[in-house]
């Protein structure tokens, strides 16, 4: 079939499986931005086993492949007696594996902090929380603006998993098996997904760089 | 020097060790209400760890220190509260580089302080412009120079209304042409009667604005006296030894 035939036919399909992946990637991207912070300031916490719980989670899942989490999700945890609907094995996934990219990136971005902004921050009494909210988490974020650009693209990119489980309404990925078992959309099936991945990555990069070029920080 | 009040800040028997470094040894010292303590010294003789152990942002082995007379608590909201009630001036400004100089300035008095916002800024401004860099407030650090910055970063600890004000090597990192707005500053400081201990080079201020001189070697005191007596008249070899290093 050729591609217009395929947008006459399914174009509303498409569409819908467009908003369902932006939905998707967001509800993804900010549990992992949530999660992320909330790892990395145990991370950098004085308390030793948080510090040891955080890289550890992070070495979990910034090492995990997403499918075998999913897998793991789907199959493995109806044996613990925890049975997730298909939708929330997937969002679980496409959180918990970029929020280890996310606190990766913060990590990197508290480094470009000079020490000596925390040494006055400790010296005019400020407490460890509000020196994260101030002081670290704010550099950190406005430094990683590029980064975490191209980690939301990559969770949206995750978010293709879905296609993996069946998910009503489907994905950008899952439309492109569903379209193919039933007409032979072939290749162009899979262009017509392709495009509408990319024109949303492109999107995703302008609104990064011009973001990144209004809080970036003077040094 | 005698008086019967308490001192603001006293050492007493102060050991601190880096691994097998012993960096302080056996420090004592008294700064009263009003006093400036200059410490001098050549690189590595424990001046700046001095100086942090104060606040303690370095830990010490042994030993006590006291503000106003109370041991300095040793961590939690406690340690927190001291903090605040000690200004600490940086050789390298150290001011927070994602916000403006007005933002640096009340980011601890309406955190720390719980001032309202409206009256740090007007407290914060007073303070800008009696440094003279009330017209950079807006700007952020790295759009000043470094002399205003540190002077922006000494309003900024006088915005906590410190009891007193500790200064590591504060105008080591300038231009020399930036060294006296710096110093002017902490001159007029001192003559407002600031309790003040500075860990500095510059021996004119010193002679011309310490009640008394500190001379620091290999983590020990071997001198004190008024300036006069240090400069002119000094009783140790070792302070002998270098004050003529710096007449090189
Ligand atoms: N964090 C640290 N860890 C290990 N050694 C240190 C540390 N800070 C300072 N020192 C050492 O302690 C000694 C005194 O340092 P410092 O107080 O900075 O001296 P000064 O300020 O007089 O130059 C030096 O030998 C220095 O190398
Ligand atoms: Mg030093």
């Amino acid at each position: 079939m050729t591609i217009s035939a395929l947008l006459s036919q399914y174009g509303d399909r498409y569409l819908q499986a467009l908003f369902e992946t932006w939905k998707l990637t967001v509800f993804s991207f900010a549990g992992a931005f949530l999660i992320g912070i909330l790892i990395t300031v145990m991370r950098v916490s004085p308390i030793k086993p948080l510090r040891v719980f955080g890289d550890f989670y992070v070495q979990i899942f910034r090492n995990i492949p997403g499918a075998a989490l999913l897998i793991l999700l789907v199959y493995a945890l109806p044996y613990l007696k925890i049975v997730f609907a298909y939708r929330v094995c997937v969002l679980i996934a496409t959180t918990l594996i970029p929020s280890a990219f996310c606190s990766e990136h913060l990590m990197s971005g508290i480094n470009t902090i000079s020490p000596g902004q925390i040494e006055a921050a400790r010296a005019l009494g400020l407490s460890f929380f509000q020196m994260i909210r101030r002081v670290i988490i704010p550099q950190a974020l406005r430094s990683t603006v590029l980064p975490m650009t191209n980690l939301l693209v990559a969770t949206m990119l995750t978010t293709s998993l879905g296609s993996q489980v069946p998910l009503r309404p489907m994905e950008l990925t899952g439309i492109v098996s569903y379209i193919n078992t039933r007409s032979a959309g072939g290749v162009a099936a899979f262009a017509i997904s392709a495009a509408l991945y990319c024109a949303t990555a492109l999107l995703i990069g302008f609104a990064g760089s011009l973001i990144d070029r209004k809080v970036r920080i003077l040094r | 020097m005698i008086q019967k009040d308490t001192p603001i800040i006293e050492l007493k028997n102060v050991n601190k060790f880096f691994g097998n470094l012993h960096v302080l040894k056996d420090i004592s010292l008294q700064v009263h209400k009003g006093e400036v303590v200059v410490i001098i010294g050549p690189s590595g003789s424990g001046k700046s760890t001095l100086c942090r152990t104060i606040n303690r942002l370095e830990t010490i082995n042994s030993g006590e220190i006291l503000i106003e007379g109370v041991q300095i608590p040793e961590e939690g909201k406690e340690l927190a509260a001291l903090r605040s009630q000690i200004g600490m001036v940086f050789q390298s400004f150290n001011l927070f580089a994602h916000m403006s100089i007005l933002d640096n300035m009340t980011l601890a008095p309406v955190d720390v302080l719980k001032m309202k916002r409206k009256d740090a800024r007007a407290e914060a401004m007073r303070l800008l412009e009696r440094v003279g860099v009330a017209d950079q407030a807006n700007k952020v650090p790295s759009q000043l120079s470094g002399g205003q910055q540190q002077r922006a970063a000494i309003a900024r600890a006088l915005a906590m209304h410190p009891k007193a004000m500790l200064f590591d090597e504060p105008t080591s990192a300038l231009d020399p042409e930036m060294i006296g707005e710096v110093l002017n500053v902490m001159t007029e400081l001192a003559a407002e009667g600031m309790t003040m201990l500075i860990v500095t080079h510059e021996m004119n201020f010193a002679r011309r604005v310490a009640n008394r001189v500190i001379l620091m070697d290999g983590g020990c005191i071997v001198e004190e006296s008024e300036p006069d007596t240090f400069f002119s008249d000094p009783q140790t070899d070792r302070a002998k030894l270098f004050l003529n290093s710096l007449n090189k």
